[in-house]
């Protein structure tokens, strides 16, 4: 199947010229020859016409002027030759141009009148033959045939000039048609190239539908493409809206037993019920809170997102300076001002958010957060210079719900989440050291 | 303290209030974010939680137009999404913490105390006057590094007054961290407490951090670190 609609359209295109033209040419070279031949045959008409009158006829005996008042006629090296037979099919008379010829002609006094003919010698050479049979000449009953001849070539040396022209010309016709049909094509296909660039623009959430600026044909599937797009986006609002509810309506009344374990826990006998009780909470709200979590992040749609880095990055570091307010906690950013990252907004939120609060958690004083760009695609990075993770620990780290310090509650999830939307986005995340001294977490991302 | 509990969910609600209470503060808590405005036009509050999934107004546009109308108070944002995205809004509209239900009680204590003492300019959870000490997060004082026996509501004022030292405090300021409501104000029993407070703290070098200012109200003398 050919894969690209212009070159089908182009090769249509030629196609039916090429067809037109091979129909055309044969019958236009036909018409031309017929009109040639034609013509040819009233020239020699006329010439026949010449000779007939310059004729004369004494006692039975033809007698010819030395000058006719055919110039043609007259020369020794003309093309047109002329000849006079009588009755009896003897030569009477040849003109000048004759004298070099050796034309093996014999007339038919048939008393059929004129007769255009072609006819072949033995050499090869072709001729137009007009032959003319007179029975009155000058007033007086005679009996010649009068002859005069062309050489075809002539006739085939038009011809195949002409035959040039035609193809000269046919092919200049071709190639103007197909640079017409090009245009044209160029023209109809904007159409595709436009909806192709309001495509591009969805995708990059430059523009919410494609517009109804299209040809016809394109309409309905533009259409139904801005119904799919328009149900998809109303879904994930929905979905993010039902997954907020759900976490409030879930989360609340977890806060409320909460509170009413550590009630309970506060009557001696009842502290080890309490616990069991607590713990279960514990597990129940990470649960909720990863699933919740995932659902609202991973990647989906047509949307190819592209989102500045530092913004996203100042708001984390400007929150968790808030939050981390007693602890001096020193940012440095390798990433370039216009940097972008190919990730919707809220899953690098999300996943930057955790692993910059790990940072803020960990570091002795020192975080730093880079971005780089290579063939294979981004590596992004957080680096603190806090403890780090011994190499055996590592993979454990990574794994969902894992933590090493148990000691801070409610952060169990969030590297789980990380992974999660790192994976969703076909990335990588791994765990190494850093330069500052503490962890360093990878995020490795392929280009959009 | 006086604290402002702004939370929809009643149960919640109830245990906020009942354990912020046990633990020394007078709470006013309530369930939408109107009636959060109209608290914080009639009483000074010294701190905020709020939840940000309110009804009607939410929880974030409430605290913009607490910033809005000039509201300097502390606030800690309790969310049950706890997704960054609300974190980052939440703190970016003027909120100072959060905190993702359900959560510990100690670890709401902590980050109030915490956020009570950085809005006093403390950053260490104890505050030194002379030879007293305050511990804010056991709330317990102590001179000469032993225990000072106080009662809740001594403490309670030793503590606004040192958080708000080197400032004219009005008797009315104290009364809002003894008593919720307007009931039951007597400027007099303030004047009764003080007095004790002062018997308390003057030991035998004769510590005198607390003067009276006429028809003002109080103010901690002593410089706090």
């Amino acid at each position: 199947m050919m894969r690209s609609l212009r070159a089908r359209l182009m090769l249509a295109g030629a196609g039916l010229a090429v067809l037109f033209m091979l129909g055309l040419l044969p019958a236009l070279q036909k018409a031309f020859s017929l009109a040639l031949e034609e013509s040819i045959g009233q020239r020699l008409a006329s010439d026949v016409t010449t000779l007939i009158s310059a004729a004369r006829v004494e006692d039975g005996r033809l007698l010819m002027p030395t000058l006719l008042p055919d110039e043609q006629i007259n020369l020794a090296d003309s093309r047109l030759l002329g000849y006079i037979f009588d009755r009896g099919g003897r030569l009477v008379w040849r003109s000048r141009a004759t004298t070099e010829q050796n034309i093996n002609y014999t007339p038919r006094y048939d008393g059929r009148g004129d007769e255009f003919a072609r006819i072949r010698q033995p050499d090869g050479e072709e001729y137009f033959v007009y032959d003319v049979e007179v029975k009155l000449l000058g007033g007086r009953s005679a009996a010649f045939s009068v002859v005069a001849l062309q050489p075809v070539r002539d006739y085939q040396l038009i011809t195949s000039s002409l035959r040039e022209d035609l193809y000269l010309g046919f092919g200049a016709a071709l190639l103007a048609l197909l640079l017409l049909l090009y245009g044209g094509q160029t023209w109809s296909l904007r159409a595709l190239r436009r909806l192709s660039t309001e495509l591009d623009e969805v995708e990059a959430g430059k523009r919410d539908t494609l517009s109804d600026q299209h040809p016809r044909e394109l309409l309905r599937l533009t259409r139904s493409l801005n119904r799919l797009l328009g149900s998809e986006r109303e879904q994930r609002g929905r979905y993010r809206d039902s997954l907020d509810d759900l976490a409030h309506s879930l989360k609340t009344p977890l806060a409320v037993l909460q509170g009413v374990s550590e009630t309970i826990a506060q009557r001696p006998q009842d502290r080890e019920q309490a616990h069991v009780l607590q713990a279960q909470i514990e597990r129940m709200s990470q649960q909720i809170g990863y699933q919740l979590q995932r659902a609202s992040v991973r990647k989906s749609g047509l949307v190819r997102h592209q989102v500045a880095l530092r913004p996203v990055v100042d708001s984390l570091c400007s929150t968790l300076e808030k939050v981390y307010r007693d602890k001096p906690v020193r940012v440095t950013l390798q990433i370039a001002a216009q940097a972008q990252v190919p990730m919707e907004r809220g899953a690098l939120l999300e996943m930057l958010g955790s692993l910059l609060e790990n940072a803020y958690r960990l570091c002795l004083g020192q975080v730093c957060v880079g971005l780089r760009e290579d063939v294979d695609g981004l590596e992004l990075w957080v680096d603190d210079d806090g403890p780090g993770v011994p190499p055996g620990d590592r993979l454990r780290v990574l794994q969902r719900g894992e933590r090493l310090d148990r000691q801070n509650p409610g952060q169990g999830i969030g590297l789980a989440v990380v992974e999660d939307i790192v994976s969703s986005y076909g990335g990588q995340l791994t765990l190494a050291d850093s330069p500052l001294g503490g962890a360093s977490f990878k995020v490795r991302l392929r280009l959009a | 303290m006086k604290l402002l509990v702004v939370e929809d969910e009643a149960l919640l609600r109830h245990h906020l209030f009942t354990r912020l209470s046990e633990n020394g503060h007078v709470v006013h808590a309530v369930a939408n974010a109107e009636e959060a405005l109209y608290q914080l036009s009639q009483f000074n509050h010294d701190l905020a939680i709020i939840d940000l999934g309110l009804p009607g107004i939410s929880g974030l546009e409430l605290i913009r137009l607490l910033r809005a109308q000039d509201h300097a108070l502390p606030i800690l944002i309790l969310t049950a999404r706890g997704n960054w995205q609300d974190k980052v809004e939440g703190l970016a509209s003027g909120a100072d913490d959060y905190l993702v239900k359900p959560f510990q009680f100690e670890e709401l204590e902590a980050r109030l105390n915490a956020l009570l003492r950085r809005a006093s300019g403390f950053i260490q959870p104890t505050i030194a006057a002379g030879p007293l000490a305050l511990d804010l997060n056991r709330k317990q004082a102590t001179l000469d590094q032993a225990p000072l026996m106080l009662t809740a509501y001594e403490y309670r004022i030793l503590e606004y007054l040192m958080l708000h030292q080197q400032q004219v405090v009005a008797k009315e300021r104290l009364m809002e961290q003894l008593y919720p409501g307007d009931e039951e104000r007597d400027p007099n029993v303030i004047e009764v407490l003080v007095g004790r407070l002062r018997r308390k703290l003057d030991g035998a070098q004769g510590f005198k951090p607390i003067e009276t200012v006429r028809g003002m109200g109080y103010l901690f003398t002593e410089r706090c670190r």
